[in-house]
């Protein structure tokens, strides 16, 4: 059993978080709401997600698993105003899902959840840095680095406790600090991993501006990314493993 | 090379690089020889042969192929032939009788100095030659490329890997791949395009056949170890096998005879396939070494392959999160 209303904002950041990585998901229809764990076919790139039964306008579930195609479900969201509601519910008889916005009604083909693509372990990492700042400072490195470079560095220097962005291209390089008083947040530790800016630009799509994102770094190790949505309802966390640095 | 008529009975789709996963079980002769009709007829020869006159095309292959495979995460493993069957070696015989006509008119062409005809006959006149074999071995060797050596057919090998479930698919462009029970093959995977799907259950499904009775119209219209009998196409052959049950009864009922019929129909019902063999398919390569062979030891311009080794540089130092837990 499944049926909720929610504010269309709300949907297509959940949905637009997870799509960044993955074409098709599962979603766990908790009591308590909505849970997506998901990886990249390539194994690099890890997206976890929840949603509060609170962040709905109402919200009924009793532990159901549907797989849904995420572009289809975006493109019916994207019919919605951001402030307008959405209707969600499940026929467990057809494994259709029934949506409504405002008088239109589509009714959505599931994917079978056993089709879908394993759902990922969580790695277990303790990573010895922190750092939290704004989305629109995560933003601003992503950009810059991806003006010269397929790759990124991302580090905190423990002497001058600073967070750091390098880029090298074969002709520009790209550098930025950003200093306790940049950061909301820094807690310092050993830390500097190369990453894909193709799986970092994906995931920065996903983040809000106004978002305060956290980092958690080490030295070669996967980052883990992570902000909350929906008035804080919401949680996103990405995994991002990290590139070998050959020199 | 299979019979392309088995095109006609097969369900075959296009499917993008980016949707395939997993293991693929690649014919690597089939594979090889691909990469080498195509290198030999586009580049000139003066960028892979060595000072003594050595042609080794097929190390530009290799790489090219493998950055394809990696770019795409997905794990090649290269079967290579064994000894060809009985059967098998009259079609070879043919091919070589066929060469050597070619070698006749490259030289005439030459003397002509028709630069169309070349180009169209050097390709044609390539081979896998001893060193060819050997050089293409030692740089899967140094690319950590797992290799598994078959008894007999490689595509039957490939075809047998998939079955015991050690790979996803076979890769081949030989329709035959069908006839050995390769539940998925992958075509087209040297060309440029989206490589072709082939499905073993849905094409048994479309005609209401089993392997058995494929095997029996394949023979009908004729594969690689045997001539068809004459007059029968892919749809005349199914609809006969339908209608009479297998391949015995309808070349009674046609008065039709095969050569080694029953021993065809063996061959693909029962391929001289083999369970020794092992791989990892965790793959690191050694790339400093790999473009020393190349381009030092086997003197491959370093333009030729420097992208394709960029590329599999590219795979080789992204980590998965599985490392973590």
């Amino acid at each position: 059993m499944f049926k909720a209303i929610v504010s269309a904002e709300t949907l297509t950041s959940a949905l637009d978080s997870v799509s960044v990585l993955v074409d098709e998901c599962k979603i766990h229809l908790e009591e308590e709401g909505l849970e997506i764990r998901a990886v990249d076919p390539a194994n690099v790139g890890m997206v976890d997600l929840s949603l509060e039964a609170a962040a709905f306008e109402s919200y009924e579930a009793d532990g159901g698993l549907i797989g849904v195609d995420l572009s289809r479900l975006e493109d019916i969201a994207g019919m919605a105003d951001s402030g307008q509601l959405i209707q969600l519910e499940l026929d467990e008889e057809t494994r259709k899902l029934h949506i409504q916005i405002d008088g239109l009604e589509y009714t959505l083909a599931l994917i079978d959840p056993d089709s879908i693509r394993q759902e990922p372990d969580i790695p277990e990492l303790d990573l010895p840095a922190r750092v939290v700042l704004e989305g629109k400072d995560v933003n601003r490195s992503v950009t810059a680095a991806d003006m010269v470079s397929d790759h990124i560095a991302l580090g905190v220097d423990e002497g001058e406790e600073f967070f750091y962005v390098d880029a090298e291209g074969d002709t520009d390089d790209v550098h930025l600090e950003l200093t306790r008083e940049d950061l909301i947040d820094l807690q310092v530790g050993p830390a500097h991993s190369l990453f894909s800016l193709d799986y970092l630009k994906d995931m920065n799509k996903a983040i809000p501006g106004d978002a305060e994102v956290t980092l958690d770094l080490g030295e070669e190790f996967p980052v883990k990314i992570y902000f909350g949505f929906a008035e804080g309802l919401g949680q996103v966390t990405y995994m991002l493993a990290p590139r070998i640095q050959s020199d | 090379m299979g019979n392309a008529a088995l095109r006609d009975i097969a369900v075959i789709e296009d499917v993008p690089f980016d949707e395939i996963e997993g293991v693929i079980a690649v014919d690597a002769h089939n594979w090889l020889y691909r990469y080498l009709t195509t290198t030999v007829k586009w580049t000139a020869s003066e960028k892979y042969t060595t000072a003594d006159g050595t042609e080794v095309a097929n190390l530009i292959g290799i790489v090219q192929g493998l950055a394809r495979f990696f770019e795409h995460d997905v794990t090649p493993v290269m079967v290579f032939d064994g000894g060809p069957s009985q059967l098998k070696s009259e079609e070879i015989e043919s091919r070589r009788e066929q060469r050597r006509t070619y070698e006749e008119q490259l030289e005439t062409a030459r003397e002509e100095g028709d630069e169309v005809a070349i180009a169209q006959l050097e390709s044609r006149t390539q081979r896998l030659t001893p060193t060819i074999q050997e050089t293409s071995r030692e740089l899967l060797e140094l690319l950590d490329v797992p290799v598994v050596e078959a008894p007999a057919e490689g595509e039957a090998q490939a075809a047998h890997l998939v079955k015991r479930g050690d790979a996803d698919y076979v890769g081949s462009e030989d329709y035959d791949a069908l006839l050995f029970g390769a539940p998925l093959t992958l075509r087209q995977l040297t060309s440029k395009g989206d490589p072709e799907l082939m499905d073993l259950e849905a094409t048994l499904e479309r005609h209401d056949l089993t392997l058995e009775q494929l095997i029996d119209a394949a023979i009908l219209i004729g594969t690689d170890f045997n001539e068809g009998v004459s007059g029968i196409g892919p749809k005349t052959a199914i609809s006969e096998i339908t209608e009479r049950g297998d391949l015995w009864s309808v070349l009674e009922a046609r008065g039709d005879t095969i050569e080694y019929g029953d021993r065809v129909r063996q061959l693909f019902r029962d391929p001289n396939v083999t369970d020794d063999y092992g791989f990892e398919t965790t793959i690191e390569p050694d790339l400093e070494a790999a473009r020393a062979y190349v381009t030092d030891e086997w003197s491959v311009a370093a333009g030729e392959v420097e992208r394709s080794f960029e590329r599999i540089e590219e795979y080789a130092t992204q980590t998965g999160l599985d490392r973590w837990t």
